[in-house]
Protein backbone atom coordinates (compact mmCIF):
# COMPACT_ATOMS: atom_id res chain seq x y z
CA UNK A 1 0.00 0.00 0.00
CA UNK A 2 1.36 3.41 -0.98
CA UNK A 3 1.40 6.59 1.07
CA UNK A 4 -0.18 8.37 -1.90
CA UNK A 5 -3.02 6.50 -3.58
CA UNK A 6 -5.15 7.66 -6.48
CA UNK A 7 -8.14 5.44 -7.22
CA UNK A 8 -10.53 5.57 -10.18
CA UNK A 9 -9.87 9.30 -10.73
CA UNK A 10 -12.30 10.96 -13.16
CA UNK A 11 -12.27 14.62 -14.15
CA UNK A 12 -13.99 16.59 -16.88
CA UNK A 13 -13.81 20.21 -17.95
CA UNK A 14 -17.05 21.06 -19.70
CA UNK A 15 -17.66 18.34 -22.26
CA UNK A 16 -13.99 17.33 -22.27
CA UNK A 17 -13.46 14.14 -20.30
CA UNK A 18 -9.77 14.35 -19.32
CA UNK A 19 -9.38 11.52 -16.81
CA UNK A 20 -11.24 8.23 -17.09
CA UNK A 21 -10.24 6.19 -14.09
CA UNK A 22 -6.61 7.05 -13.31
CA UNK A 23 -5.07 4.74 -10.71
CA UNK A 24 -1.60 4.78 -9.22
CA UNK A 25 0.18 4.73 -5.91
CA UNK A 26 3.49 5.99 -4.55
CA UNK A 27 5.41 4.23 -1.80
CA UNK A 28 7.11 5.89 1.17
CA UNK A 29 10.34 7.61 0.05
CA UNK A 30 9.69 6.90 -3.61
CA UNK A 31 9.78 9.44 -6.45
CA UNK A 32 7.21 8.80 -9.19
CA UNK A 33 7.62 10.51 -12.55
CA UNK A 34 4.31 11.36 -14.20
CA UNK A 35 4.69 11.93 -17.93
CA UNK A 36 2.33 12.33 -20.84
CA UNK A 37 1.52 14.56 -23.77
CA UNK A 38 0.50 18.20 -23.37
CA UNK A 39 -3.09 18.43 -22.16
CA UNK A 40 -3.08 14.87 -20.81
CA UNK A 41 -4.06 16.22 -17.38
CA UNK A 42 -0.86 15.62 -15.39
CA UNK A 43 -1.01 18.94 -13.55
CA UNK A 44 -4.71 18.46 -12.76
CA UNK A 45 -3.88 15.23 -10.95
CA UNK A 46 -1.05 16.93 -9.10
CA UNK A 47 -3.32 19.84 -8.08
CA UNK A 48 -5.95 17.36 -6.91
CA UNK A 49 -3.44 15.77 -4.55
CA UNK A 50 -3.55 18.89 -2.36
CA UNK A 51 -7.19 19.71 -3.00
CA UNK A 52 -6.67 22.58 -5.43
CA UNK A 53 -8.99 20.65 -7.77
CA UNK A 54 -11.70 18.14 -6.91
CA UNK A 55 -12.21 14.95 -8.91
CA UNK A 56 -15.65 14.30 -10.38
CA UNK A 57 -15.36 10.71 -9.23
CA UNK A 58 -12.78 8.56 -7.47
CA UNK A 59 -10.67 8.93 -4.34
CA UNK A 60 -7.32 10.30 -3.28
CA UNK A 61 -5.58 9.02 -0.17
CA UNK A 62 -2.65 10.74 1.49
CA UNK A 63 -1.16 8.74 4.37
CA UNK A 64 -4.30 6.55 4.40
CA UNK A 65 -6.54 9.62 4.79
CA UNK A 66 -9.18 10.19 2.11
CA UNK A 67 -8.76 13.87 1.18
CA UNK A 68 -11.14 13.81 -1.79
CA UNK A 69 -14.05 15.67 -0.28
CA UNK A 70 -12.29 17.59 2.44
CA UNK A 71 -13.13 21.29 2.76
CA UNK A 72 -10.52 24.06 2.81
CA UNK A 73 -10.24 24.04 6.62
CA UNK A 74 -9.70 20.28 6.73
CA UNK A 75 -7.14 20.50 3.94
CA UNK A 76 -4.87 22.83 5.93
CA UNK A 77 -3.31 19.91 7.83
CA UNK A 78 -2.79 18.00 4.58
CA UNK A 79 -1.19 21.03 2.92
CA UNK A 80 1.28 21.35 5.80
CA UNK A 81 2.71 17.95 4.96
CA UNK A 82 2.28 18.02 1.17
CA UNK A 83 4.32 20.74 -0.55
CA UNK A 84 3.53 21.87 -4.08
CA UNK A 85 6.20 23.32 -6.34
CA UNK A 86 4.45 25.39 -9.01
CA UNK A 87 5.71 25.44 -12.57
CA UNK A 88 6.05 29.22 -12.63
CA UNK A 89 7.09 29.45 -8.98
CA UNK A 90 3.82 31.24 -7.98
CA UNK A 91 5.97 33.50 -5.82
CA UNK A 92 4.29 36.40 -4.04
CA UNK A 93 5.43 39.33 -6.15
CA UNK A 94 4.56 41.92 -3.51
CA UNK A 95 6.93 40.26 -1.04
CA UNK A 96 10.71 40.07 -1.01
CA UNK A 97 12.59 36.77 -1.24
CA UNK A 98 12.92 36.82 2.57
CA UNK A 99 9.20 37.43 3.09
CA UNK A 100 8.29 34.66 0.63
CA UNK A 101 10.38 32.21 2.63
CA UNK A 102 9.09 33.49 5.96
CA UNK A 103 5.45 33.06 4.90
CA UNK A 104 5.02 29.33 5.66
CA UNK A 105 7.19 29.56 8.77
CA UNK A 106 5.10 32.38 10.26
CA UNK A 107 1.87 30.61 9.37
CA UNK A 108 2.61 27.11 10.52
CA UNK A 109 5.37 27.19 13.12
CA UNK A 110 5.86 28.84 16.48
CA UNK A 111 9.41 29.90 15.68
CA UNK A 112 10.62 33.27 16.90
CA UNK A 113 11.68 35.88 14.32
CA UNK A 114 15.31 35.14 15.16
CA UNK A 115 14.83 31.43 14.50
CA UNK A 116 12.90 32.18 11.30
CA UNK A 117 15.73 34.41 10.15
CA UNK A 118 18.33 31.69 10.87
CA UNK A 119 16.28 29.12 8.97
CA UNK A 120 15.84 31.46 5.99
CA UNK A 121 19.54 32.32 5.73
CA UNK A 122 20.39 28.61 5.95
CA UNK A 123 18.03 27.66 3.14
CA UNK A 124 19.13 30.63 1.02
CA UNK A 125 22.66 29.30 1.22
CA UNK A 126 21.57 25.73 0.55
CA UNK A 127 19.72 26.82 -2.60
CA UNK A 128 22.42 29.21 -3.81
CA UNK A 129 20.28 32.30 -3.24
CA UNK A 130 22.35 34.03 -0.57
CA UNK A 131 22.50 37.82 -0.84
CA UNK A 132 19.12 38.02 -2.57
CA UNK A 133 16.89 38.16 0.49
CA UNK A 134 15.83 41.77 -0.05
CA UNK A 135 15.17 41.36 -3.76
CA UNK A 136 11.65 40.96 -5.17
CA UNK A 137 10.91 37.80 -7.19
CA UNK A 138 10.44 39.71 -10.47
CA UNK A 139 14.11 40.72 -10.31
CA UNK A 140 15.34 37.12 -10.07
CA UNK A 141 16.31 34.97 -13.03
CA UNK A 142 14.06 32.07 -14.07
CA UNK A 143 16.36 29.52 -12.43
CA UNK A 144 16.49 31.47 -9.19
CA UNK A 145 12.70 31.81 -9.15
CA UNK A 146 12.34 28.05 -9.53
CA UNK A 147 14.82 27.44 -6.73
CA UNK A 148 13.05 29.97 -4.51
CA UNK A 149 9.69 28.31 -5.24
CA UNK A 150 11.19 24.97 -4.24
CA UNK A 151 12.82 26.45 -1.13
CA UNK A 152 9.53 28.04 -0.02
CA UNK A 153 7.66 24.78 -0.56
CA UNK A 154 10.02 22.66 1.53
CA UNK A 155 11.02 25.11 4.27
CA UNK A 156 8.61 23.58 6.78
CA UNK A 157 9.94 20.06 6.09
CA UNK A 158 6.99 18.45 4.31
CA UNK A 159 6.61 14.70 4.09
CA UNK A 160 5.57 14.84 0.43
CA UNK A 161 6.59 17.12 -2.43
CA UNK A 162 4.70 17.52 -5.70
CA UNK A 163 6.79 19.02 -8.49
CA UNK A 164 5.00 20.57 -11.48
CA UNK A 165 7.61 20.79 -14.26
CA UNK A 166 10.35 22.16 -12.00
CA UNK A 167 12.96 22.18 -14.77
CA UNK A 168 10.82 23.58 -17.60
CA UNK A 169 12.60 26.40 -19.42
CA UNK A 170 15.84 26.10 -17.48
CA UNK A 171 19.37 25.89 -18.87
CA UNK A 172 21.33 22.64 -18.27
CA UNK A 173 23.21 24.07 -15.28
CA UNK A 174 20.05 25.17 -13.46
CA UNK A 175 18.30 21.93 -14.45
CA UNK A 176 21.13 20.03 -12.80
CA UNK A 177 20.85 22.13 -9.65
CA UNK A 178 17.12 21.43 -9.38
CA UNK A 179 17.77 17.71 -9.94
CA UNK A 180 20.36 17.76 -7.15
CA UNK A 181 17.92 19.44 -4.80
CA UNK A 182 15.21 16.88 -5.56
CA UNK A 183 17.69 14.06 -4.97
CA UNK A 184 18.82 15.66 -1.69
CA UNK A 185 15.19 15.75 -0.49
CA UNK A 186 14.69 12.19 -1.65
CA UNK A 187 17.69 11.06 0.35
CA UNK A 188 15.99 12.53 3.42
CA UNK A 189 13.02 10.20 2.85
CA UNK A 190 10.66 12.68 1.18
CA UNK A 191 8.04 11.01 -1.04
CA UNK A 192 7.45 12.86 -4.28
CA UNK A 193 5.71 13.02 -7.64
CA UNK A 194 7.42 14.75 -10.52
CA UNK A 195 5.35 15.94 -13.46
CA UNK A 196 7.69 16.67 -16.33
CA UNK A 197 8.45 16.57 -20.03
CA UNK A 198 12.15 16.65 -19.27
CA UNK A 199 13.06 12.98 -19.61
CA UNK A 200 16.74 13.25 -18.53
CA UNK A 201 15.53 14.81 -15.26
CA UNK A 202 12.84 12.16 -14.84
CA UNK A 203 15.44 9.42 -15.32
CA UNK A 204 17.88 11.19 -12.99
CA UNK A 205 15.54 11.47 -10.02
CA UNK A 206 12.56 9.12 -10.42
CA UNK A 207 12.38 5.54 -9.16
CA UNK A 208 9.41 4.78 -11.34
CA UNK A 209 7.74 6.48 -14.31
CA UNK A 210 4.03 6.38 -15.17
CA UNK A 211 2.58 7.60 -18.42
CA UNK A 212 -0.81 9.26 -18.65
CA UNK A 213 -2.60 8.72 -21.94
CA UNK A 214 -6.24 8.76 -23.01
CA UNK A 215 -7.38 9.53 -19.48
CA UNK A 216 -5.65 6.72 -17.63
CA UNK A 217 -2.19 5.38 -16.74
CA UNK A 218 -1.24 3.63 -19.97
CA UNK A 219 2.07 2.24 -18.73
CA UNK A 220 4.43 2.43 -15.78
CA UNK A 221 7.69 0.92 -14.70
CA UNK A 222 11.22 1.43 -13.40
CA UNK A 223 14.04 2.79 -15.55
CA UNK A 224 15.37 -0.70 -16.28
CA UNK A 225 11.89 -1.98 -17.15
CA UNK A 226 11.43 0.92 -19.57
CA UNK A 227 14.83 0.35 -21.15
CA UNK A 228 13.95 -3.26 -21.84
CA UNK A 229 10.54 -2.46 -23.30
CA UNK A 230 11.56 -1.30 -26.78
CA UNK A 231 8.49 -0.43 -28.82
CA UNK A 232 6.53 0.13 -25.61
CA UNK A 233 4.35 3.18 -25.13
CA UNK A 234 6.76 5.07 -22.83
CA UNK A 235 9.76 4.16 -24.92
CA UNK A 236 8.06 5.57 -28.01
CA UNK A 237 6.97 8.72 -26.15
CA UNK A 238 10.52 9.35 -24.95
CA UNK A 239 11.90 8.93 -28.45
CA UNK A 240 9.37 11.29 -29.97
CA UNK A 241 7.56 8.56 -31.84
CA UNK A 242 3.80 8.09 -32.07
CA UNK A 243 3.11 6.12 -28.88
CA UNK B 1 -36.14 38.39 -32.21
CA UNK B 2 -34.74 35.04 -31.09
CA UNK B 3 -31.22 36.44 -30.73
CA UNK B 4 -32.57 39.36 -28.65
CA UNK B 5 -34.31 36.87 -26.38
CA UNK B 6 -31.13 34.74 -26.24
CA UNK B 7 -29.02 37.76 -25.30
CA UNK B 8 -31.53 38.80 -22.66
CA UNK B 9 -31.56 35.25 -21.28
CA UNK B 10 -27.75 35.14 -21.20
CA UNK B 11 -27.57 38.51 -19.46
CA UNK B 12 -30.08 37.32 -16.90
CA UNK B 13 -28.08 34.14 -16.23
CA UNK B 14 -24.88 36.23 -15.91
CA UNK B 15 -26.70 38.47 -13.43
CA UNK B 16 -27.75 35.47 -11.33
CA UNK B 17 -24.16 34.18 -11.37
CA UNK B 18 -22.89 37.59 -10.29
CA UNK B 19 -25.41 38.00 -7.47
CA UNK B 20 -24.90 34.41 -6.31
CA UNK B 21 -21.10 34.65 -6.55
CA UNK B 22 -20.86 37.95 -4.69
CA UNK B 23 -23.28 36.69 -2.03
CA UNK B 24 -21.32 33.47 -1.49
CA UNK B 25 -18.03 35.36 -1.26
CA UNK B 26 -19.55 37.78 1.25
CA UNK B 27 -21.03 34.94 3.29
CA UNK B 28 -17.71 33.07 3.34
CA UNK B 29 -15.87 36.24 4.33
CA UNK B 30 -18.35 36.90 7.11
CA UNK B 31 -18.00 33.39 8.51
CA UNK B 32 -14.18 33.55 8.40
CA UNK B 33 -13.86 37.05 9.85
CA UNK B 34 -14.29 35.88 13.43
CA UNK B 35 -12.15 32.76 13.07
CA UNK B 36 -8.46 32.65 13.96
CA UNK B 37 -5.88 33.60 12.80
CA UNK B 38 -6.44 37.36 12.56
CA UNK B 39 -4.25 39.42 10.24
CA UNK B 40 -4.36 42.92 11.74
CA UNK B 41 -1.23 44.04 9.89
CA UNK B 42 -2.83 43.24 6.56
CA UNK B 43 -5.86 45.36 7.52
CA UNK B 44 -3.59 48.27 8.48
CA UNK B 45 -1.75 47.94 5.13
CA UNK B 46 -5.05 48.04 3.28
CA UNK B 47 -6.27 51.04 5.28
CA UNK B 48 -3.18 52.85 4.02
CA UNK B 49 -3.71 51.79 0.39
CA UNK B 50 -7.49 52.18 0.31
CA UNK B 51 -8.02 55.09 2.68
CA UNK B 52 -4.98 57.28 3.04
CA UNK B 53 -3.90 57.05 -0.60
CA UNK B 54 -7.42 57.99 -1.75
CA UNK B 55 -7.56 61.15 0.37
CA UNK B 56 -6.43 63.66 -2.25
CA UNK B 57 -8.78 62.29 -4.89
CA UNK B 58 -11.71 62.46 -2.49
CA UNK B 59 -10.78 65.94 -1.27
CA UNK B 60 -10.46 67.32 -4.80
CA UNK B 61 -13.80 65.81 -5.81
CA UNK B 62 -15.57 67.07 -2.68
CA UNK B 63 -14.13 70.58 -2.95
CA UNK B 64 -15.11 70.85 -6.59
CA UNK B 65 -18.61 69.48 -5.93
CA UNK B 66 -19.24 71.93 -3.10
CA UNK B 67 -17.97 74.88 -5.11
CA UNK B 68 -19.90 74.04 -8.28
CA UNK B 69 -23.14 73.31 -6.42
CA UNK B 70 -22.97 76.60 -4.57
CA UNK B 71 -22.28 78.48 -7.77
CA UNK B 72 -25.16 76.81 -9.62
CA UNK B 73 -27.61 77.28 -6.73
CA UNK B 74 -26.41 80.84 -6.42
CA UNK B 75 -26.97 81.72 -10.07
CA UNK B 76 -30.33 79.96 -10.06
CA UNK B 77 -31.76 81.24 -6.78
CA UNK B 78 -30.42 84.79 -7.02
CA UNK B 79 -33.12 85.63 -9.58
CA UNK B 80 -35.83 84.73 -7.07
CA UNK B 81 -34.17 86.20 -4.00
CA UNK B 82 -33.47 82.72 -2.65
CA UNK B 83 -29.78 83.17 -1.89
CA UNK B 84 -30.54 82.72 1.81
CA UNK B 85 -31.27 79.08 1.23
CA UNK B 86 -27.98 78.25 -0.45
CA UNK B 87 -26.08 77.14 2.70
CA UNK B 88 -28.91 74.83 3.74
CA UNK B 89 -29.34 73.36 0.26
CA UNK B 90 -25.63 72.80 -0.26
CA UNK B 91 -25.06 71.32 3.19
CA UNK B 92 -27.98 68.92 3.03
CA UNK B 93 -27.24 67.85 -0.55
CA UNK B 94 -23.62 67.17 0.30
CA UNK B 95 -24.14 65.36 3.58
CA UNK B 96 -27.09 63.23 2.51
CA UNK B 97 -26.29 62.58 -1.15
CA UNK B 98 -23.27 64.05 -2.92
CA UNK B 99 -20.70 63.30 -0.23
CA UNK B 100 -21.51 59.59 0.19
CA UNK B 101 -22.26 58.91 -3.48
CA UNK B 102 -19.35 60.80 -5.06
CA UNK B 103 -16.86 59.49 -2.50
CA UNK B 104 -18.12 55.95 -3.12
CA UNK B 105 -17.92 56.36 -6.89
CA UNK B 106 -14.36 57.67 -6.59
CA UNK B 107 -13.43 54.70 -4.42
CA UNK B 108 -15.21 52.27 -6.76
CA UNK B 109 -13.02 53.59 -9.56
CA UNK B 110 -9.73 53.91 -7.73
CA UNK B 111 -9.90 51.20 -5.10
CA UNK B 112 -12.27 48.80 -6.87
CA UNK B 113 -10.06 48.80 -9.96
CA UNK B 114 -6.95 48.37 -7.81
CA UNK B 115 -8.37 45.46 -5.84
CA UNK B 116 -9.77 43.65 -8.89
CA UNK B 117 -6.57 44.01 -10.91
CA UNK B 118 -4.29 43.06 -8.02
CA UNK B 119 -6.28 39.96 -7.09
CA UNK B 120 -6.80 39.14 -10.79
CA UNK B 121 -3.05 39.26 -11.39
CA UNK B 122 -2.47 37.05 -8.36
CA UNK B 123 -5.06 34.61 -9.70
CA UNK B 124 -3.58 34.29 -13.18
CA UNK B 125 -0.03 33.93 -11.83
CA UNK B 126 -1.19 31.16 -9.45
CA UNK B 127 -0.41 33.22 -6.33
CA UNK B 128 -3.92 32.57 -5.01
CA UNK B 129 -3.31 28.84 -5.54
CA UNK B 130 0.01 29.23 -3.72
CA UNK B 131 -1.75 30.81 -0.73
CA UNK B 132 -4.04 27.77 -0.62
CA UNK B 133 -1.23 25.29 -1.27
CA UNK B 134 0.74 26.78 1.64
CA UNK B 135 -2.15 25.95 3.95
CA UNK B 136 -3.63 29.43 4.27
CA UNK B 137 -6.91 30.97 3.21
CA UNK B 138 -7.10 33.52 0.37
CA UNK B 139 -10.35 34.77 1.93
CA UNK B 140 -8.53 35.60 5.16
CA UNK B 141 -5.34 36.84 3.53
CA UNK B 142 -6.80 38.76 0.61
CA UNK B 143 -10.54 39.36 0.82
CA UNK B 144 -11.28 40.11 4.48
CA UNK B 145 -8.54 42.77 4.95
CA UNK B 146 -9.83 44.62 1.88
CA UNK B 147 -13.47 44.46 2.94
CA UNK B 148 -12.71 45.61 6.49
CA UNK B 149 -10.37 48.37 5.33
CA UNK B 150 -12.97 49.70 2.88
CA UNK B 151 -15.63 49.52 5.61
CA UNK B 152 -13.42 51.59 7.91
CA UNK B 153 -12.15 54.07 5.32
CA UNK B 154 -15.19 54.94 3.24
CA UNK B 155 -17.29 56.44 6.07
CA UNK B 156 -14.24 58.37 7.34
CA UNK B 157 -13.44 59.67 3.87
CA UNK B 158 -17.07 60.65 3.47
CA UNK B 159 -16.99 62.72 6.67
CA UNK B 160 -13.88 64.41 5.30
CA UNK B 161 -15.55 64.93 1.92
CA UNK B 162 -18.67 66.40 3.56
CA UNK B 163 -16.58 68.88 5.51
CA UNK B 164 -14.43 69.90 2.55
CA UNK B 165 -17.47 70.13 0.27
CA UNK B 166 -19.23 72.48 2.67
CA UNK B 167 -16.03 74.55 3.01
CA UNK B 168 -15.82 74.72 -0.81
CA UNK B 169 -19.38 76.00 -0.84
CA UNK B 170 -18.52 78.57 1.82
CA UNK B 171 -15.54 79.74 -0.23
CA UNK B 172 -17.64 80.30 -3.35
CA UNK B 173 -20.54 81.74 -1.33
CA UNK B 174 -18.26 84.38 0.15
CA UNK B 175 -16.12 85.21 -2.88
CA UNK B 176 -18.56 84.81 -5.78
CA UNK B 177 -21.99 85.35 -4.22
CA UNK B 178 -20.94 87.97 -1.67
CA UNK B 179 -22.50 86.09 1.25
CA UNK B 180 -21.47 86.66 4.84
CA UNK B 181 -19.26 83.82 6.08
CA UNK B 182 -20.67 83.85 9.63
CA UNK B 183 -24.20 83.69 8.22
CA UNK B 184 -23.22 80.81 5.92
CA UNK B 185 -21.66 78.80 8.73
CA UNK B 186 -24.55 79.49 11.08
CA UNK B 187 -27.06 78.34 8.46
CA UNK B 188 -25.10 75.15 7.83
CA UNK B 189 -25.08 74.30 11.54
CA UNK B 190 -28.77 75.12 11.87
CA UNK B 191 -29.70 72.93 8.91
CA UNK B 192 -27.77 69.76 9.62
CA UNK B 193 -28.82 67.19 12.18
CA UNK B 194 -27.13 64.01 13.40
CA UNK B 195 -29.82 62.15 11.49
CA UNK B 196 -28.61 63.68 8.21
CA UNK B 197 -25.08 62.49 8.89
CA UNK B 198 -26.36 59.06 9.91
CA UNK B 199 -28.25 58.71 6.62
CA UNK B 200 -25.18 59.63 4.59
CA UNK B 201 -22.83 57.42 6.55
CA UNK B 202 -25.33 54.55 6.61
CA UNK B 203 -25.23 54.54 2.84
CA UNK B 204 -21.44 54.42 2.80
CA UNK B 205 -21.44 51.23 4.88
CA UNK B 206 -23.52 49.52 2.19
CA UNK B 207 -21.43 51.07 -0.61
CA UNK B 208 -18.19 49.95 1.06
CA UNK B 209 -19.41 46.35 1.17
CA UNK B 210 -20.47 46.59 -2.48
CA UNK B 211 -17.18 48.08 -3.73
CA UNK B 212 -14.88 45.70 -1.87
CA UNK B 213 -16.87 42.48 -2.28
CA UNK B 214 -17.58 43.06 -5.97
CA UNK B 215 -13.92 43.92 -6.67
CA UNK B 216 -12.68 40.83 -4.79
CA UNK B 217 -15.23 38.67 -6.59
CA UNK B 218 -14.17 39.79 -10.06
CA UNK B 219 -10.49 39.54 -9.13
CA UNK B 220 -10.93 35.99 -7.85
CA UNK B 221 -12.85 35.07 -11.00
CA UNK B 222 -10.23 36.45 -13.42
CA UNK B 223 -8.76 34.06 -15.94
CA UNK B 224 -7.26 34.05 -19.46
CA UNK B 225 -4.09 35.95 -18.57
CA UNK B 226 -3.64 39.71 -18.71
CA UNK B 227 -6.75 40.20 -20.85
CA UNK B 228 -8.80 38.50 -18.15
CA UNK B 229 -7.35 40.88 -15.54
CA UNK B 230 -8.37 43.87 -17.67
CA UNK B 231 -11.89 42.50 -18.10
CA UNK B 232 -12.19 41.81 -14.36
CA UNK B 233 -11.09 45.36 -13.56
CA UNK B 234 -13.56 46.97 -15.97
CA UNK B 235 -16.42 44.75 -14.82
CA UNK B 236 -15.67 45.49 -11.19
CA UNK B 237 -15.78 49.28 -11.64
CA UNK B 238 -18.88 49.13 -13.86
CA UNK B 239 -20.80 46.80 -11.57
CA UNK B 240 -19.95 48.69 -8.36
CA UNK B 241 -20.80 52.05 -9.93
CA UNK B 242 -24.16 50.82 -11.23
CA UNK B 243 -25.05 49.22 -7.89
CA UNK B 244 -24.08 52.42 -6.02
CA UNK B 245 -26.15 54.68 -8.27
CA UNK B 246 -29.19 52.38 -8.36
CA UNK B 247 -29.13 51.37 -4.71
CA UNK B 248 -28.79 55.02 -3.65
CA UNK B 249 -32.45 55.58 -4.53
CA UNK B 250 -33.63 52.58 -2.54
CA UNK B 251 -31.38 53.39 0.40
CA UNK B 252 -32.65 56.97 0.46
CA UNK B 253 -36.20 55.64 0.50
CA UNK B 254 -35.32 53.07 3.18
CA UNK B 255 -33.61 55.60 5.46
CA UNK B 256 -36.50 58.01 4.97
CA UNK B 257 -38.94 55.31 6.09
CA UNK B 258 -36.73 54.47 9.06
CA UNK B 259 -36.53 58.12 10.16
CA UNK B 260 -40.30 58.42 9.81
CA UNK B 261 -40.73 55.32 11.92
CA UNK B 262 -38.27 56.50 14.57
CA UNK B 263 -39.77 59.99 14.85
Amino acid sequence: MGVIEVKNFHKSFGSKHIHRGVEFSVKQGECLGLIGGSGAGKSVILRSLIGLEKPDKGNIFIDDVDITYMNEDQLIDIRKKVAYVFQGGALFDSMSVYENLAYPLREHTRLSEVEISQKIYAILEEFGLEGNEKIYPSNLSGGMQKRLGLARAIIINPKFVLYDEPTAGLDPYNTRRIQDMILRLKSKGVTSILVTHDMPSAFAVCDRIAMLKNGHIAAQGTRSELDSSRGGIIHNFINGEEP
Amino acid sequence: MISVAQNFGKSLIDLFYLVGGVYLLFQKSLSETLKRPFYFKLIIDQIYHIGIRSTWLVLATAMSTGMVMTLQYGYGLEKFGGKLYIPKLVALSIVKEMGPVFTSLMLAARVGAGIASEIGSMKVTQQIDAIRALGTSPIKKIVIPRILATLICLPLLTVLADTVGILGGLLVGVTELQMDSAFYVQKVFDSLTIQDYAIGLGKTVVFALVISTVACYFGMKANSGTRGVGIATTQSVMTSSIIIVVSDFFLTKLFWLVTQWVS
